[in-house]
């Protein structure tokens, strides 16, 4: 039997605002429901009364534990004093936060807290006695294999499996657990000037030298292949042709290393 | 910045109160209060970049203004390298781990985000060399320091996180800059957690506040709200959100190597997995193997694929028809595909297509018509049969990981 502990939090849809449950935290949560032989506890510091908590419960928890703490205050304390009388093997969590200052902070702090060790960019977990091994999913498709000691708090990105459509019957079944803690405010967002976020115009790397004509030219001009043509040569040059190339451009390895696939 | 007088706010200056009319005195002349007015002729001239051979102004003042006339510029000597021999403060430039050792684009982006905090008050661009250190004077680097004890390329953020520390511990440096990257952005709060500092995450611009400090800006709330803080002294950068460093190259002299310092390692193995390509989403995917109508042949199709590990992508027909699945269709309609490599067999080039792949890094095609728009924008462009090319790739392919190398 495993302990683990799922963060979760409140999110929000990208375009109309409106609170939902966090991508990444339901993610993080569906790989926890998925463990074999795990008991899940989930936590969330927040509001007990926000609607989208239900859609947690309707993935399958029986209850969440929700720490009261007020808007702009700092979650860490109260989440790790939680955590701490649960003594949980592994704790899951999304990468960053969709609402607040998402900042990404909030897991390191705690695993520093409680002495845990941190693995981000989970795509997959499996448990072993002591071990978990952790699949990482990186950009471009990659995945990465590593083991971690347990404890520890194991950070999912958008790599992970979809989470489960919430179950209303269970969503309105589950039960959410109020727990009053005191937190304090954090000084820092206090002191920081908010406004609305207005797209800059991309940058361009902008040619230097020249006349002001060159310049504006190689800005401006559409960006044409180098050329290299064949005209119907027999297929096996073709294929050496196309064989060379890739390996100059390092998308074939080079003879005698295989090719990467399984 | 010498200011215009300005006569209205003098003669208010000089206003006595009390009685009926207006009344000022000749006398007293109390300092002039109010807005002073900037002189926009003093302006122009400081922006003067250079008048000969022709007129050229930087409103941005980011050009220093040079000599004017060609005997002065005669005398200046001519710098080829920026020392900044007794820096003020080091700026500590963490360069993002990904990547096959060279610096990468964002790496180049964080030195030279470094150097304007450096510049604006005579301080020292440090970068902490963890993977070879090829040419981070060009970037802007004043100095650089290697660290002993680190597996260069190896996956270890815990060893990595104790290096910096290290670094930080020697240096007291005023600003750390890291890059908010999968593996730069991890390290970056294992620091910043273990520190107990705060860490301004994810620094999309840098912007002078209004009492002459430097404040920082960030995207907040999932991207809707500008965060802006005074800049402390964690930061990660954001990709592609500061431009490069364009002057002279600087120093990047060695400094003293530091060791890694005791790094409690709790990740304890690492290894890079193979992926089935064809799971791959389609703007994730690295090297697309992309078939159209000139492509008969769906099974050599796919056995190409596989010996050339590239991930099955095709243009809309071949999707039309149901030879891949819709998933997989590239163009205006289909994926807007990010790949280094697009290999194209049997694709006109239809607008709609080549949309689809304008973030392409290199293209190759092979069309039996010459006059192609994709032969057109291929690197390497073969008018051949596919359906003859594909089988002899796949054997050219099958001997080499069979018998070695040629
Ligand atoms: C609104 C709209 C949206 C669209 N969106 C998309 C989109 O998102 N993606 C997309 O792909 N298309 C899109 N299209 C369709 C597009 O206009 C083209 O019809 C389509 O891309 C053509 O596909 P193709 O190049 O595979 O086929 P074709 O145009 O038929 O080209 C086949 C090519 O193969 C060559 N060939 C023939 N035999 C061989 C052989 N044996 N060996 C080698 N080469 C051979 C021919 O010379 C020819 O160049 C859209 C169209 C519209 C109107």
């Amino acid at each position: 039997m495993i302990r683990v502990a799922a963060l979760l939090s409140i999110g929000r849809h990208p375009a109309s605002g409106r609170a939902r449950r966090a991508g990444l935290d339901a993610r993080g949560l569906e790989l926890a429901l998925r463990m074999p032989n795990a008991e899940v506890r989930a936590f969330h510091a927040g509001d007990p009364h926000a609607a989208s908590l239900r859609d947690y419960l309707g993935m399958g928890l029986e209850t969440l534990n929700v720490l009261n703490v007020a808007p702009g205050c700092d979650p860490v304390p109260a989440l790790v004093e939680a955590l701490r009388g649960v003594g949980p093997d592994l704790i899951i969590c999304g990468m960053r936060a969709e609402a607040g200052e998402g900042s990404g902070m909030v897991p390191y702090l705690i695993a520093e807290a409680l002495g845990h060790a941190v693995v981000c960019d989970a795509a997959a977990i499996e448990c072993a006695s002591g071990t978990a091994r952790v699949v990482q999913g990186l950009p471009r498709g990659r995945r990465r294999e590593v083991v971690v000691t347990l404890p520890a708090v194991v950070l999912v990105n958008s790599a992970a499996p979809a989470a489960r459509a919430p179950a209303f019957a269970r969503a309105r079944r589950g039960r959410i657990v109020p727990h009053p803690v005191e937190a304090r405010e954090d000084a820092f967002l206090a002191a920081c000037e908010m406004r609305p976020w207005r797209a800059r115009p991309k940058r361009m790397a902008v040619p230097s030298g020249g006349s002001a004509q060159e310049r504006m030219k190689a800005l401006t001009e559409a960006k044409a292949g180098e050329g290299r043509l064949l005209v119907n040569p027999v297929p096996e040059e073709a294929a050496r042709a196309v064989r060379d190339y890739l390996v100059e451009k390092r998308f074939l390895r080079g003879a005698g290393d295989g090719d990467g696939r399984g | 910045m010498k200011m215009r007088r300005d006569p209205r706010s003098e003669r208010e200056a000089r206003r006595s109160t009390g009685g009926e009319r207006p009344r000022f005195s000749l006398m007293v002349l109390k300092p002039a209060v109010g807005r002073l007015r900037r002189s926009p002729r003093i302006v122009r001239q400081a922006a003067t970049v250079s008048i000969s051979p022709r007129l050229r102004i930087a409103w941005n003042g980011r050009v220093a203004p040079q000599a004017s006339g060609a005997v002065l510029a005669a005398r200046a000597p001519v710098e080829t390298m920026r020392v900044v021999a007794e820096p003020a403060f080091h700026v500590l430039v963490v360069p993002d781990t990904d990547g096959e050792g060279g610096l990468s684009e964002i790496d180049r982006q964080l030195i030279a985000a470094g150097r304007s905090l450096a510049d604006s008050g005579g301080g020292a661009v440090c970068a902490l060399a963890l993977q070879g250190g090829d040419d981070l004077g060009g970037a802007g680097a004043d100095r650089v320091i290697a660290v002993t004890g680190i597996e260069p390329l190896a996956y270890d953020p815990e060893g990595r996180t104790a290096a910096v520390l290290t670094a930080i511990a020697i240096l007291s440096p005023r600003h750390v800059l890291f890059a908010e990257t999968p593996d730069g952005s991890d390290i970056a709060r294992r620091v910043a957690a273990r520190l107990g500092e705060r860490l301004f995450a994810g620094a999309d611009a840098l912007e002078a506040g209004s009492d002459g400090d430097t404040r920082a800006l960030r995207r907040a709330q999932g991207g809707s709200l500008a965060q802006s803080a005074k800049l402390p002294r964690l930061v990660s950068i954001m990709p592609d959100a500061f431009p490069l460093h364009a002057g002279l190259p600087h120093e990047g002299r060695p400094l003293d190597e530091v060791p890694m310092g005791a790094a409690d390692r709790r990740i304890s193995a690492s290894r890079p997995l193979t992926v089935d390509p064809d799971t791959i989403a389609l703007e994730e995917a690295d090297f697309l193997l992309s078939g159209g109508n000139g492509v008969t042949d769906w099974q050599g199709f796919a056995d190409l694929a596989e010996a050339l590990g590239a991930t099955r992508a095709g243009s809309r027909v071949v999707c039309d028809q149901g030879h891949l699945p819709r998933e997989r269709q590239v163009g205006a309609s289909g994926t807007l595909v990010t790949a280094g490599c697009y290999f194209a067999l049997g694709i006109s080039g239809a607008p709609q297509h080549l949309q689809g792949i304008t973030r392409v890094g290199h293209v190759v095609a092979v069309n039996t018509d010459l006059h192609a728009e994709m032969i057109k924008r291929a690197d390497l462009a073969i008018v051949a049969d596919a359906q003859a090319v594909m089988p002899a790739l796949i054997r050219l392919l099958a001997e080499r990981k069979g018998g070695g190398d040629d």
